[in-house]
């Protein structure tokens, strides 16, 4: 039994204002219409709230992203989320870089996403909610390997798929205070069960993988990676709107792993030749490691790219196999520690 | 020999086992291919991936870990995160086929006969998978 409401579409703009003149929250995150597009607000003030459009199939960047560093202990923000970026938020907080405390995470349904742009360029064809295919625009490579695309993260979810109406759900303790803040909400309990859909949505998830894996070996040798990465300017737009590469100072931009000057003659002395700008290659399969069991394969850093290199391939599809080493789901349960800061004494072997 | 593939190595070993073991090797009199070069390093928690994707994508045919037995690191719990690293960088360097270069190994401060003989092993796999392809290019 879970505590719940049934508000329909047309009762989010109500929960939403609710949430935030009850003082169950200071600010919410939600995504709002502007124009054709979908853009992210953080509203304080209630009548702000015009067009929120949470379940909107458009994907720019992940917003978890923004959220890095909220460890502030007196305001509650909430963030109205898709699941992948309510799996980085908890990431970050197991990473230390949120604060529990000052969020209220709910997150949505999501059926798959387009880039933003595609988005506003078909806004009037795939409307405010995806259903079913819509000819001519394509899914996210990202979204089509996606095993969690229930509303099931954080403390409240918003449900549609498999259900007769939108449905506002509490996850914990924390989430049905929350939602007994708000005024004029009849909660009631119920059974909601959607383990067919689950299995449904992971076999399809699976095979979306499969699909992505075969496109993986045209990089399984390193001169094949080379290639692919010829393009790569080394930008880091990857990195800066990853929103689980988290690092204040990251190696590549200290001196060793952004060398200028002198320090770059140096490398092409020891070398024979070097690429300038330098280290895509070290660059990129060194930020494959570093967020191979955090990577919640949202697909930001293929959007991010301004080159369009394969980039779902390098990171999410790859860090997918660690995952599966450790048998962990990045984000899905908080209490689960992240693999490498912990360990088993008999486990592994032979490596 | 001649004009036969020498793979060039590199080695991190800690400094309380597998160093050690190295050491003994050599006091030991036992022979070792040569292709080796060893970095000593406090333990094996020490060794960030990072060095291991630097050595490869700098023309390394090999990267050679060694580490205490689970359960003898002079730090307790070094080397089971070691493990745990390694493994998860193998995984990712497989998609890229790299993984094969990479190892890690347990040698403790008394087994210099298996240090030389992991040594022996890898040069040879090396020498059949044959140079690292990066070596050659621009990178």
């Amino acid at each position: 039994m879970v505590k719940c409401v049934e508000v329909g579409d047309a009762g989010l703009n109500d929960l939403f204002k609710g949430l935030l003149s009850s003082g169950a929250v200071d600010g919410l995150v939600v995504p709002q219409k502007s124009g054709k597009s979908v853009i992210y607000t953080l509203i304080a003030d209630p009548e702000k709230i015009k067009n929120p459009v949470p379940f909107a199939p458009s994907f720019g960047f992940n917003a978890a992203n923004s959220l890095r560093k909220w460890l502030i202990e007196d305001k509650i923000l909430g963030v109205v989320f898709k699941p992948c970026e309510a799996r980085a938020v908890n990431e970050l907080i197991k990473l230390e870089q949120i604060n529990p405390d000052a969020i209220l995470l709910i997150s949505v349904d999501c059926e798959g996403t387009f880039k933003n742009e595609d988005y506003t360029a078909n806004a009037d064809k795939i409307g405010d909610k995806l259903t079913g295919n819509i000819e001519g625009v394509e899914l996210r490579a990202a979204c089509t390997m996606c095993e969690t695309k229930l509303g099931e993260i954080g403390d409240l979810g918003i449900a549609y798929m498999g259900l007769g109406g939108t449905t506002v759900i509490a996850l914990n303790d924390k989430g049905e205070a929350a939602l007994s803040k708000v005024e004029g909400l009849a909660i009631e309990d119920k059974e909601i069960d959607r383990s067919s859909l689950k299995a449904e949505i992971k076999s399809a998830g699976s095979a979306g993988r499969e699909t992505l894996k075969k496109e993986l070996e045209r990089v399984n040798e390193p001169l094949k990676l080379l290639e692919v990465l010829n393009d790569c300017i080394v930008c880091k737009n990857c990195r800066d709107m990853c929103p689980v590469c988290y690092c204040k100072e990251c190696f590549f931009e200290q001196p060793l792993g952004n060398p200028h000057g002198g320090d770059l003659l140096h490398i092409a002395d020891t070398r024979g030749d070097v690429r300038i700008p330098p280290y895509s290659l070290f660059y990129h399969l060194t930020r494959a490691y570093h967020v191979c069991v955090t990577c919640v394969s949202c697909g930001a850093c293929e959007d991010a790219c301004p080159k369009g290199l394969p980039l779902t391939l390098i990171y999410p599809v790859v860090a997918k196999n660690v995952q599966d080493v450790f048998e962990y789901v990045p984000g899905a349960d908080l209490e689960e520690p992240l693999p490498l800061t912990t360990y088993e004494e008999d486990e592994l072997e032979p490596r | 020999m001649g004009d036969e593939f020498e793979p060039k190595i590199l080695g991190f070993t800690c400094n309380w086992c597998t160093y050690a073991g190295a050491d003994l090797a050599g006091t030991s009199r036992i022979q070792y291919p040569p292709n080796i070069r060893i970095i000593r390093v406090m333990c094996s928690g020490r060794m960030d991936p990072l060095f291991v994707i630097k050595a490869l994508t700098n023309g390394a045919d090999g990267v050679f870990m060694g580490g205490c037995h689970p359960g003898d690191c002079h730090y307790t719990k070094g080397n089971y995160y070691a493990r745990r690293r390694i493994v998860a960088l193998r995984e990712v360097l497989k998609a890229f086929g790299l993984d094969e270069r990479v190892r890690l190994r347990w040698i403790s401060a008394s087994e210099g006969p298996q240090f030389a003989e992991e040594v022996t092993k890898m040069v040879e796999d090396m020498k059949k998978l044959g140079p690292n392809p990066l070596k050659e290019e621009t990178v």
